[in-house]
């Protein structure tokens, strides 16, 4: 029987304020576009496809390779810095795929800093042609597998640290050579979770925007916001989004299902924890190289440029307000990460005290918000708003509300909200799932009240998850650029929003020290986080 | 509540503000103007607090790229707090005047701005020409001679021009002139015969094909005048002043109707709640003291008579013939003509 109590319509509530934009943008394709649905299709649609595809196959190649790789150096070898390296390369999560595109760009242009250093070194000489122009779907592809290869590697990694050595031994004794086990053994054994990192890396790639954009490259979603601004064409915009969230879709199930088959392989009895190889020689000299140019390339390479150029141009930090755009950050990034957290923890718990199957259905439904593109949900943020703006101060007294949610700080965290409750939401429900039913029945039977339960027992268990989850979101919503973008309000700048406007505006000098802020608040939080994020599952 | 750090006056004096978290906050301040800019120079924001010192009017700004504000004001509709909109160029004030009401009439505006760079809903702020870049190197002056925007579609440039996207504003802006000047047709073919003679697919800003240029990636370069006095001036590091160097600017249509100008611009945003101030705020920029401070900052041209661009623009050559017989309410008006003829055209 479905019970209608307080935690349904609680969780029912929420559910339906993430899948507001989905909707929105479903509830037009069947609207009639203008010409520039014609034209598009004529001229340019079949462009956007192309790049959005070319974009995501090599992403995803380029992912598979660094992740997969460095995973396996850090999970079965030892080498010099191994175990640094296993912390460290996390940290290219911090560098968004912008701000890396600001930094190839900075690096590689003419008379840029490539030529600087050559300059510097070899004397005066026109070496601009003989630097590569790695920039536009190049550029893109590099900035954005080095920003995401992450998602690969810490869940191959975790993958790794739950296989048996049993199996490894197994392979031994069947013959099979180093490179027979891995491809045999290992790699098909973490498959799942590979898939889920692959899965990750593929709609975070599909809703790139600021890179995109900065390199020139239609895709998909650069070209939703562009029909949605230049041709004003919101009917259009949404049925490239519809096409574009198909795809998504796809990938999203496949990344559900991947987890889902992750979940039989958790480690039982007769785990033996892996026995590290130790290398010498040659090989472990690749290797070590390998690890150190992937986090060089990823990580020191950008924050290196963002740093000669502060140095380069100290000009920037007289005219720069950081000491207001680093409370502007804190404020929202804390507000909006402590309201999706609780929030995602009573629905979780309201889901396991009425065990209500279309309760379940319902939340699940809501967590599509993380696969939509950050533009995709403004446009529909702004549309689904302002129409029902109009509609409250056609029927009643009540006004305008346009002001409540467009351009206010309300309205930038509930849009937040939308996009980031699925992260926030499943991840403290794995955690969630982990405390053995019987728990409460016995604390019931102590004489414990639901309240004292929940207070007692689940949040002192979950403490550690509910902290990693808050710092995954406040990484997330640092940074977050599109959306905040268009949704912000007046005087309101973040590091993300002040370093793409400078970037934009041919003044890529001035967006490094935003940059570098970014990059080190999200650094402290990744370090902060990763004995969680290396350590567990999930 | 929510406490903001307020910068006022210099980094110096930093004085805590505490403004409660409500949702009509600004509406608090009755003495402000609201500005939508996709201008973000620092130099706009000392403009800003000049005024406010001035006239104790405070001035609030929402900066982004003009497409995503242009939206926001277009779906805030009666509810959008803006009073004016500032961007780089007139095509974009063009395309937005549905969006803009009459009222920039004062004549102290009249007087200070030429009438083909104004109309009564938005004004030039400052100028600026499109023009040609070319490596003295490589590029004689018998070639150059006579040049003409229309004639950067001979065959003899194959393979030696750069020019930005399609879809940039500057870009649309000079073809919808050229459009205005010569009719869709022939400038279709044109669009195809510049893609033709581009030397590469086009990429990066205005800046870039400068560098270009200097790099010896190709001969010549379709760009903006401040740029290069951008880069003169030491502003983008020693590297790009040297290659600055290598690089003389040309003005194209000079035995014809002159070099095509183009403006930044600000437009009074339809139902501003402080329309006064907003009028005041454009009047202050069209002031000497602030188009000094524009000109000396962002190396444009100044939009009053009597005051004088920084000298490294005076060095570009300030005897040239401007275009000002193509008004430039044009640039929005043919706008959509000139992207579809530069798309079909293949031009990226």
């Amino acid at each position: 029987m479905t019970k209608y109590n307080f935690w349904f319509f609680s969780s029912f509530i929420v559910a339906a304020i993430v899948a507001l934009p989905i909707l929105t943008v479903f509830s037009s394709f069947f609207l009639e576009t203008s010409f520039y649905f014609d034209l598009l299709k004529k001229t340019f649609l079949y462009d956007y496809i192309f790049n959005s595809l070319t974009l995501l196959i090599f992403v995803l190649i380029f992912t598979f390779i660094i992740g997969v790789a460095s995973a396996y150096f850090v999970s079965f070898y030892k080498f010099p810095l191994s175990n640094f390296f296993s912390w460290a390369l996390i940290l290219a999560f911090a560098v968004p795929a912008y701000i890396y595109g600001f930094s190839i760009i900075a690096f590689f242009e003419n008379y840029g800093t490539a030529f600087t250093i050559l300059t510097n070194l070899f004397g005066d000489f026109n070496y601009n042609i003989y630097i590569p122009k790695p920039d536009g779907l190049i550029g893109s592809v590099i900035s954005i597998s080095l920003s995401l290869f992450p998602y690969v590697y810490i869940l191959t990694r975790s993958s790794f640290l739950y296989q048996s050595n049993n199996y490894i031994e197994v392979g031994h004794n069947l013959g099979l050579s180093e490179k027979e086990t891995l491809l045999k053994i290992i790699l098909p054994s973490a498959r799942p979770a590979i898939i889920a990192g692959l899965a990750l890396v593929s709609m975070e790639c599909l809703s790139d925007f600021g890179t995109v954009s900065f390199f020139g490259v239609n895709t998909l979603t650069t070209g939703i916001y562009n029909s949605w601004l230049a041709y004003d064409d919101l009917n259009t915009a949404n049925q490239i989004s519809f096409v574009l969230l198909l795809f998504i879709l796809v990938m999203f199930s496949l990344e559900i299902y991947s987890r889902k088959e992750a979940r039989y392989h958790q480690p039982g009895r007769g785990f033996k924890p892996i026995q590290k190889i130790k290398l010498s020689g040659k090989k472990s000299l690749f290797v070590f190289l390998f690890c150190f140019t992937v986090l060089f390339v990823s990580f020191i390479f950008p924050v290196s440029q963002m740093i000669y150029w502060t140095l380069k141009y100290p000009k920037y930090f007289s005219d720069i307000n950081i000491l207001t755009i680093n409370l502007n950050t804190i404020i929202v990034v804390g507000i909006s990460s402590l309201i999706l957290v609780s929030i995602s923890l009573i629905i979780n718990y309201g889901n396991r005290l009425s065990k209500n199957k279309i309760l379940n259905y319902l939340t699940n439904f809501s967590i599509s918000g993380y696969a939509i593109p950050g533009v995709i949900l403004a446009v529909a943020f702004i549309t689904f708003f302002s129409n029902l703006s109009d509609l409250v101060s056609e029927n009643t007294n009540f006004g305008s509300t346009k002001k409540i949610f467009i351009g206010s700080i309300f309205g930038l965290i509930l849009a937040y909200f939308i996009r980031f409750f699925s992260l926030s939401f499943n991840g403290i429900k794995s955690s969630y799932e982990k405390i053995n039913n019987s728990i409460d029945e016995s604390a019931y039977l102590l004489g414990y009240s639901k309240a004292k339960t929940f207070s007692k027992i689940h949040v002192p268990y979950l403490k550690n998850n509910l902290i990693l989850v808050v710092v995954l979101i406040s990484l997330e919503i640092i940074k977050e650029l599109p959306m905040t973008m268009i949704l912000r309000p007046f005087n309101f700048e973040t590091f993300a929003t002040q370093a793409y406007i400078y970037a934009s505006q041919d003044l890529l000098e001035a967006a490094a020290l935003p940059s570098l802020f970014l990059i080190g608040w999200a650094s402290i939080l990744l370090l902060f986080a990763s004995g969680y994020i290396l350590s567990k599952k999930n | 509540m929510i406490i903001i750090i307020k910068k006022k006056g210099n980094m110096k004096n930093i004085s805590l503000i505490i403004i409660s978290l409500c949702l009509y906050a600004t509406s608090l301040f009755a003495n402000e103007v609201n500005i939508f800019s996709a201008r973000h120079y620092d130099s706009d924001v000392q403009l800003y607090e000049k005024f406010t010192a001035k006239t104790g009017i405070k001035v609030n700004v929402v900066s982004g790229k003009s497409g995503a504000l242009e939206k926001r004001i277009a779906e805030e509709g009666a509810d959008s707090k803006a009073d004016l909109y500032i961007t780089a160029d007139a095509g974009r004030l063009g395309a937005f005047s549905a969006n803009l009401q009459g009222g920039l009439t004062s004549s102290a505006i009249k007087s200070a701005v030429p009438s083909n760079f104004r109309t009564n809903k938005w004004v030039g702020i400052a100028k600026r020409a499109r023009i040609v870049y070319f490596a003295p190197e490589r590029v004689s002056g018998a070639e150059l001679s006579g040049l003409t925007y229309e004639s950067l579609a001979d065959p003899k440039w194959k393979g030696r021009l750069v020019i930005r996207a399609s879809n940039n504003i500057y870009n649309q802006s000079l073809v919808a002139s050229l459009i205005k000047n010569n009719g869709k047709a022939k400038i279709a073919e044109w669009s195809k015969g510049v893609v033709n003679n581009m030397a590469r697919s086009p990429k990066g800003n205005d800046r870039a094909q400068i560098l270009a240029v200097a790099a010896g990636e190709a001969d010549i370069a379709v760009a903006n005048t401040y740029y290069l006095a951008l880069m003169l001036s030491g502003k983008k590091g020693a590297e790009q002043q040297a290659a600055a160097k290598k690089v003389k600017p040309f003005f194209p249509n000079q035995d014809g109707r002159g070099t095509h100008m183009n403006i930044s611009g600000a437009g009074l945003v339809k139902g501003a709640p402080n329309k006064a101030n907003a009028i005041k705020l454009v009047e202050f920029m069209l002031s000497e003291e602030a188009q000094n401070h524009i000109v000396n900052n962002t190396f444009e041209y100044p939009m009053i008579k009597g005051v004088s661009p920084h000298p490294l623009v005076v060095n570009m050559g300030l005897d040239f013939k401007q275009d000002l017989k193509t008004k430039v309410v044009n640039y929005g008006k043919r706008q959509a003509d000139a992207l579809e003829v530069m798309t079909s055209a293949g031009w990226k």
